[in-house]
């Protein structure tokens, strides 16, 4: 049984993900309409099981607008696409998962203070929180944890909003800041989480 | 404040009714955009005999073009517009699901109305908001904070028009708009239709609520979407309020 997957785009802060954390990368299809997607979930899920996932499937670049400048065709690729690639992917990631083995989205969400320009991203985020819920909710019962740990590495303008966050660090790296909090959650020491979302975004957000 | 003017999407039954009728009685002009013309006029006319003014005006809260002529309908009329209800939810929200079976194109039906449903519909009355210093309300849920586990699509767009709010909130605050969600608990045909569905949900629902009753959706669900519509309250925004007898413990 292969000890660790992530399920994640082809992108590089992905990939440096990946290689924090050792973890084989099974990409998944970048901006892939939904054909692609319901596809790649089924092959996914047909293959043997795993004791612990994790599950980024990130957009290839991250480019603030806010709302007002948004046409359709940003509105897909920013918030549609985007959800439904993780529901596919997190879907694949569930089947995928043994008995008592453990789940981990990371997520790409804004601070609260910083989301000026993120208005896609913000829902998407709060979106998949809400996903991971639903999921250490139904998946419980066979002993499977899911958690989440969201970065806003590549979400963040050159001016941050007074007061500053508490740790010098924001918004941090991938390999510092993520590779850790998800290393904790997959570990037997977090044995009695779930459905917990960790900020690993310097002390940003503070609930 | 009776020359107020509000539109709400899915006003044709459950809370977005109890909304109409809540902001009918307080003598606004409520426009019911919805696609049940049947059902929208009879609300349009429970606002009448509460005191206000209701309209109905077909809407497609999904459709731009529909929440448009929707938009426009208002403005042609009554000449302003003060806020905007995004009640509307997808045919789909009570229907029990596990996330791996999940079509794509359900989720896409769900994302549609709720989602950038709340995307359209902000952004088509905006100028008309920025006039009137008005606002906009999100009805959204507490399955968007504690997820569900048969209803992840439904508990996930709930979700995401709360974070949509919050950024929108910090955008257009400087524009004098206010952007606020209101999660209810209420007794409403797609509740019951839920209940029916899944029937575990009903002691889930009943257990945790420490006033011990379903909300109301004209006595306890629309006075507070009316307060948030409303210049009383004028410094709120960015806020989710959670109008549920106390059952998701979020404070």
């Amino acid at each position: 049984m292969p000890d660790l997957l992530l399920l994640g785009t082809p992108v590089d802060a992905v990939r440096a993900l990946a290689a924090g954390l050792g973890a084989e990368l099974v990409e998944v299809p970048l901006g892939a309409d939904d054909t692609v997607l319901e596809a790649w979930r089924a092959e996914v899920a047909a293959g043997p099981a795993v004791e612990r996932l994790v599950v980024a499937p990130w957009v290839g670049t991250q480019t603030a607008g806010r709302v007002d400048d948004l046409d359709a065709a940003s509105w897909e690729d920013r918030a549609e696409q985007p959800l439904a690639a993780w529901v596919a992917v997190l879907g694949a990631a569930v089947t995928r998962c043994a008995e008592g083995g453990a789940i981990v989205a990371v997520i790409e969400r804004p601070s609260p203070l910083d989301c000026v320009g993120w208005a896609p991203e913000s829902g998407v985020a709060d979106a998949v929180e809400a996903l991971t819920r639903s999921l250490a909710r139904s998946e419980g019962p066979r002993g499977v944890r899911v958690n989440a740990v969201t970065t806003p590495t590549r979400l963040t303008g050159p001016d941050v909003i007074a007061p500053p966050p508490p740790l010098s660090t924001f918004p941090g790296t991938v390999e510092r800041d993520v590779v850790g909090a998800v290393r904790l959650l997959l570990s037997d020491d977090a044995a009695g989480l779930t459905g917990t979302v960790a900020h690993a975004d310097s002390g940003r957000s503070w609930r | 404040m009776t020359g107020h003017v509000v539109l709400i999407t899915g006003a044709s039954g459950g809370v977005g009714e109890g909304i109409a009728v809540a902001c009918g009685q307080a003598g606004w002009t409520v426009w019911i955009a919805a696609r049940r013309r049947e059902q929208g006029d009879a609300v349009a006319a429970q606002v009448d005999a509460a005191g206000g003014h209701g309209r109905f005006v077909a809407c497609d809260a999904a459709d731009a073009s529909s929440v448009r002529a929707a938009v426009d309908a208002v403005i042609a009329r009554d000449g302003r517009l003060d806020g905007v209800v995004h009640n509307a939810t997808s045919g789909l929200s009570p229907k029990p699901v596990t996330l791996p079976d999940l079509p794509l194109e359900d989720l896409r039906d769900q994302v549609g109305v709720s989602l950038r449903g709340s995307w359209l519909l902000a952004t088509i009355a905006k100028p008309h908001l920025v006039a009137s210093h008005g606002s906009i309300l999100l009805l959204t849920s507490e399955a968007g904070f504690e997820g569900k586990a048969k209803l992840a699509p439904y508990a996930a767009v709930k979700a995401a028009q709360r974070g949509f709010a919050r950024a929108l909130a910090r955008e257009w605050g400087p524009e004098g708009v206010r952007v606020n969600c209101i999660a209810p608990l209420a007794s409403t045909p797609a509740l019951e239709k839920a209940l029916v569905m899944d029937p575990d949900m009903g002691p889930r629902l009943f257990g945790r609520n420490p006033l011990g009753r379903m909300g109301h959706p004209v006595d306890d669900i629309g006075p507070v979407a009316r307060f948030l519509l409303s210049p009383d309250a004028r410094y709120l925004t960015g806020n989710t309020v959670m109008v549920d007898g106390g059952s998701c413990p979020i404070t």
